[in-house]
């Protein structure tokens, strides 16, 4: 099993030196704009012409465009097949075997598949160059409360652990003679003997937990340092401020050119 | 109001909050292995909204989406745009939950007649949605019940034997939370349609996206189809979850629960 926390990749790179903050106001933008601007293929331009030179320039192209490929192709095949053979009323582009793909159902696939692929690839760029304890610092940094993020940092490190926990019980089922193959009936039956020891199990351990994080002070009201410094600049500073504004005029240009 | 919303966080649902997200996952996860048609991801998010409040079981469900889709190894980037979902289904988990929908036992006769009246009702859903008609000028006529009664009367009489066995054996004496559930499946499946239809072309890559297809074909708009997909799919779901929890509270320490 791996036991990397987060989807990170390592690289020494420009992007990766950024402030979160940064990035994630990049991400969103990138996100509005796709699904804002009114021109039908506005997200495959964004996705070649920022996402691309901005994984380059990551140098993690590779792992991302792989990312990507893995997640997208299945939900693509199935976007393709479902709205151009199954579209109501269109003009056919061909007949066979008693099918017809419309035109207009292939174009909706492909704004469909457009979408997909700069949400994924929008989303895999920033949790492949932002480290999630940066994240959470410069959140903190910026008034988030702190109880917030020892939510998404533990659930971090929980769920590999508990993930081993749960093919622990799978298997001692199994051993016991629990069946876990065979119809739906079956598979079904084996969902409650593993899921109640797995949950009822984890619940004991909340108190213990309790105890442990109020015995390190953290109900304590004064102001935390971190050891970590997170390197900011002026330039990334004011970028932020043109990212929100761009942001803005994204959605009211979009909403205008709607109404 | 905030005060209400700060008394849901103690140190013990903030400990909570991190194992439930781990739950919604493994469990969503484990499920995909076994292949089964549903999902069972919100059984955590569920949980706390029974144990710690409505606005800790929102929390719960938003963040579980959106960390799904940073976590390695089971990534799912498909869950983050559906966190406003997962936040409903636990701030509605916990209205529920401060009714006592989890604690009281309802007797067997009402779980019967929720599993039937249910059943009774998705199949004329269903049925109606197959025998719309579309004249030339795209006006849509729903055909009356009287005419559907007639023509599946055998079909109808079958849904409502197999929804009184269904309350019978499954929902048991926890009716009340099966009948939450119910209610918390058909509002999700209602909220979470436009986002798969304008983010995903209304297609998600799963099982159900054959439904979708076979709604599509029957002529229904694509927002029409998920919205029949996810009326099937998600009420079952959350009737399953809200009864995994109504079971696990049964099963906890009353010493956990005096808390």
């Amino acid at each position: 099993m791996d036991n990397k926390v987060s989807m990170y990749v390592v690289r020494e790179s420009g992007l990766h030196s950024l402030h979160p903050l940064t990035k994630s106001l990049m991400v969103i933008c990138l996100f509005i704009a796709g699904f804002i601007l009114p021109y039908q293929w506005i997200s495959y331009y964004l996705f070649i012409f920022i996402i691309i030179p901005l994984a380059i320039w990551g140098k993690i192209l590779g792992d991302l465009l792989k990312a990507v490929w893995k997640v997208s192709l299945p939900i693509a095949i199935s976007v393709l097949i479902i709205q151009s053979l199954f579209w109501g009323e269109g003009t056919a582009l061909f007949e066979m075997w008693g099918l017809s793909p419309k035109k207009e159902g292939l174009i909706f696939a492909l704004t469909s598949i457009g979408r997909i692929i700069l949400t994924m690839s929008d989303l895999m760029l920033f949790t492949m160059t932002v480290r999630p304890d940066f994240l959470m610092i410069s959140l903190k940094q910026i008034g988030m409360p702190s109880s917030l993020a020892y939510i998404v940092v533990t659930t971090l490190q929980i769920v590999p652990s508990f993930q081993r926990k749960a093919s622990t019980i799978l298997d001692a089922q199994r051993s016991r003679g629990l069946e876990t193959e065979g119809s739906i009936i079956t598979r079904a039956k084996a969902l409650v003997p593993i899921i109640l020891p797995l949950v009822v199990g984890s619940l004991v351990e909340v108190e213990e937990r309790a105890i442990a994080i109020e015995a390190r002070a953290f109900n304590s009201t004064k102001n935390e340092t971190s050891i970590i410094e997170i390197p900011d600049t002026v330039l990334q500073k004011n970028i932020r401020r043109v990212l929100i504004i761009v942001i803005i005029a994204c959605v009211i240009f979009g909403i205008l050119w709607r109404s | 109001m905030f005060e209400n919303i700060k008394k849901d966080f103690t140190t013990r649902t903030l400990v909570l909050m991190p194992i439930a997200i781990a739950i919604n996952i493994a469990i969503g996860q484990l499920v995909y292995l076994l292949k089964l048609p549903i999902y069972l991801d919100s059984i955590g998010t569920v949980l706390v909204g029974a144990i710690a409040g409505p606005w800790a079981g929102a929390l719960t469900g938003a963040l579980s989406n959106l960390l799904w889709g940073v976590l390695p190894v089971v990534t799912n980037t498909f869950a983050v745009p559906f966190f406003y979902v997962a936040l409903v289904i636990g701030l509605l988990a916990g209205y529920f939950g401060r009714l006592g929908v989890f604690e009281k036992e309802s007797p067997r006769w009402l779980s019967v007649l929720i599993g039937a009246v249910f059943f009774f009702t998705l199949t004329f859903f269903i049925t109606a949605f197959l025998n719309l008609n579309t004249d030339e000028t795209g006006y849509t006529t729903y055909p009356t019940p009287t005419d559907l009664f007639s023509r599946y009367l055998i079909v109808f009489i079958i849904a409502i034997l197999v929804g009184a066995a269904v309350g019978y054996f499954l929902l048991q004496k926890g009716g009340y939370a099966g009948l939450a559930g119910l209610a918390t499946g058909l509002i999700a499946a209602i909220i979470s349609a436009p986002t798969a239809a304008v983010v995903f072309g209304g297609v998600t890559g799963g099982g159900t996206d054959l439904l979708v297809a076979a709604f599509r074909a029957s002529g229904a708009p694509i927002i029409g189809s998920v919205m029949a997909q996810g009326s099937v799919s998600d009420p079952f779901d959350k009737m399953l979850s809200f009864m995994v929890v109504w079971l696990i509270l049964r099963y906890l320490p009353a010493r956990f629960k005096a808390r």
